[in-house]
């Protein structure tokens, strides 16, 4: 396996890891063995078919749960020696999500939605402009700021989420299936401001099962199984 | 600090605006029930104490005690309280003044009708010691007499209505009265003196008819100052009942305390009735809590997922309890002034308590406990949405 970073300490570091889900069926083994880094600045697209591992690796990087065995650090951290309440931290501090189906909150306004990562970090309302800038930069109407996800289309909602994932400023982008439910236009330009993002300096991570959105990332992951089988 | 999320719980309680209406009116229910109960019972306790409470300062004294024999057989009851038994008393009442009473009920005709009550023999002297004539002059001897305000009205009767007074028997003519006065009413008289339905004529004329003469019913000491009647009982009772217990001794006060206590017991049952309803509000606030976490999984899913505390998604839920409170505590607040004073009218005929502290407290006691029971209820349901997988909960469709 070869490393495209090959810093002292990766940004992401998973070593061996295996993650086994206990069904009733019988034990099921998402993540079998599994070691690799990721280093600051790299766009890593995450491939594999149905059932290859890829939302459990993507919710191991994004700490929303542990291995089974093995150890995974981000930032130098051992997550699984981390407290609940320091992982909440390390997602809302140092990972930006972007997924498939947008996931914004439908009670908030699409500024609120871009603004609510700021005040669970600084705890009070943003008063700097940061959430507008950012909307901006996405390339999202001022106008459209006080509409309601279910009055976006998809596209504009996307754009809302990745606004939501930058505004904390966060070294990781995890993208799920960024561009899944949107049509192959938008998707595009979805890719095209992941690609901006990349160049600022973000890591990007991203799963596909688009060949031609995997071509944007400069090193591909292929999973098989709960293996990397190629990378 | 406007925080986002009680913003977040005030919009999902808009959402779904008709639920937490519905909800929220059990709440109400529950606190109109509690205060308006609980301002029945004060006010019902605040209007029998004042009536009780005029005549307090008066000592009772009465030989309804039950003396054994030393042999065998029937208890006897004592007679009534001799001479010596009252000069006793009057020798330790001190300054006070002793009112000695003939009592006893009979038949009486007035004019041609027949009725029945009780008849006071008093010193007339001592008549308006402590009872208040309304009209006409107090009795000064011989044959004439008073009527409580009741009689007088059922019976028609004015100054110098004449009254035959024992049972109607052709073989004997009757003893007969005069009116000089009327009573003012009374009410339940809480020193043993219910004049209302009552015929008062002078000792002399009572114990020439009824017999007893120097034997009373009942002594009333009427104290110049409230807070010496315990020494002034315990005095009495020193001396009236050295060797053997030969009266009994009571006062308002300690009917008064054991009637409030009574009317505090049935106050409090009346309150356990009402926070029935509370419970009910509680299980259905519960519900729809519940039904919002259960609507709301991914939402809630997304939250834990960039980031939000467990804290956090805690407070959120456990402030949309508190707003379904709040509203129904507020107009619960209203309904209970306006149900109460309709309840306490109704029920009681006085509202000249309603307003006073000790009964308008219960609005806002009501109030917060409806609050704090929504709360409670939403601990849960806030509990089960902070404890959620977000990995699960995002999948949830």
């Amino acid at each position: 396996m070869k490393n495209a970073g090959m810093d002292e300490s990766p940004l992401i570091r998973l070593a061996d890891v295996t993650k086994v889900y206990h069904l009733e069926s019988g034990d099921f083994t998402a993540l079998n063995h599994i070691s690799l880094n990721i280093s600051e600045g790299e766009f890593v697209a995450l491939m594999g078919p149905s059932g290859s591992g890829k939302s459990t690796m993507m919710n191991q990087l994004g700490i929303l749960d542990v291995p089974s065995t093995g150890e995974i650090f981000i930032a130098g951290k051992n997550v699984a020696k981390m407290t609940s309440l320091e992982r909440t931290h390390m997602r809302r501090d140092i990972i930006g999500y972007v997924f498939q189906k947008f996931y914004l909150i439908p009670l908030l306004s699409a500024y609120e939605n871009v603004e609510y990562p700021l005040i669970l970090k600084y705890k009070k309302r943003d008063i700097t402009g940061k959430a507008a800038a950012v909307l901006k930069s996405v390339g999202f109407d001022k106008e459209m700021s006080a509409h309601r996800p279910n009055q976006l289309s998809g596209g504009q909602q996307q754009r809302v989420a990745i606004a939501r994932a930058l505004v904390n400023d966060p070294k990781i982008l995890l993208c799920d299936e960024p561009t899944g439910n949107l049509d192959r236009k938008t998707g595009f330009q979805i890719m095209d401001i992941l690609t901006g993002l990349h160049k600022e300096g973000k890591t990007v991570i991203l799963v596909t099962h688009d060949p031609k959105i995997a071509e944007y990332a400069h090193r591909t992951i292929e999973l098989e199984d709960g293996r990397v089988v190629g990378s | 600090m406007k925080d986002i999320f009680f913003d977040l719980s005030v919009r999902s309680v808009r959402l779904n605006f008709l639920r937490s209406i519905l909800a929220s009116i059990g709440i109400v229910i529950g606190v109109v029930a509690i205060s308006s109960m609980g301002m029945l019972g004060t006010n019902m306790q605040l209007s029998v104490k004042q009536q009780l409470s005029s005549n307090v300062n008066t000592v009772m004294i009465s030989s309804d005690v039950v003396r054994t024999t030393s042999t065998a057989g029937n208890p006897i009851t004592s007679q009534g309280i001799d001479k010596s038994t009252l000069n006793d008393i009057k020798n330790s009442a001190g300054q006070n003044v002793v009112i000695p009473i003939h009592n006893t009920r009979t038949q009486f005709t007035i004019g041609s009708t027949d009725g029945r009550g009780s008849i006071y023999g008093l010193d007339p002297n001592d008549i308006t010691k402590f009872l208040t004539i309304a009209q006409g002059e107090n009795i000064k001897g011989g044959s004439d007499a008073l009527v409580g305000a009741n009689i007088a009205t059922n019976f028609n009767m004015n100054i110098g209505s004449r009254i035959k007074i024992g049972q109607d028997n052709i073989s004997i003519t009757r003893p007969t009265v005069r009116v000089a006065g009327i009573l003012a009413s009374r009410g339940f008289a809480s020193d043993g003196v219910n004049t209302d339905n009552a015929i008062i004529v002078p000792d002399t004329w009572y114990t020439d008819h009824f017999g007893n003469k120097d034997l009373y019913d009942q002594v009333n000491v009427i104290l110049q100052n409230i807070d010496t009647i315990n020494q002034t009982e315990a005095a009495i009772d020193d001396k009236v009942n050295r060797k053997t217990e030969v009266v009994r001794i009571s006062d308002a006060s300690s009917r008064l305390s054991s009637i409030s206590s009574t009317l505090g017991t049935i106050t409090t049952f009346i309150l356990a009735i009402g926070s029935i309803s509370l419970v009910v509000a509680a299980v259905s606030i519960f519900n729809v809590m519940m039904m919002s976490v259960n609507e709301r999984v991914q939402e809630i899913g997304i939250l834990l997922s960039i980031g939000t505390e467990k804290g956090e998604v805690r407070r959120m839920f456990l402030y949309e309890a508190f707003i379904l409170g709040i509203i129904g505590a507020g107009f619960g607040g209203i309904c209970s002034l306006v149900i109460g004073y309709s309840v306490v009218s109704a029920m009681i005929g006085n509202t000249a308590y309603f307003f006073l502290p000790e009964s308008i407290i219960y609005v806002p006691y009501g109030m917060i406990i409806g609050v704090i029971v929504c709360v409670l209820s939403g601990l849960y349901p806030a509990w089960r949405a902070s404890n959620m997988d977000p990995i699960d909960a995002l999948r949830n469709e």
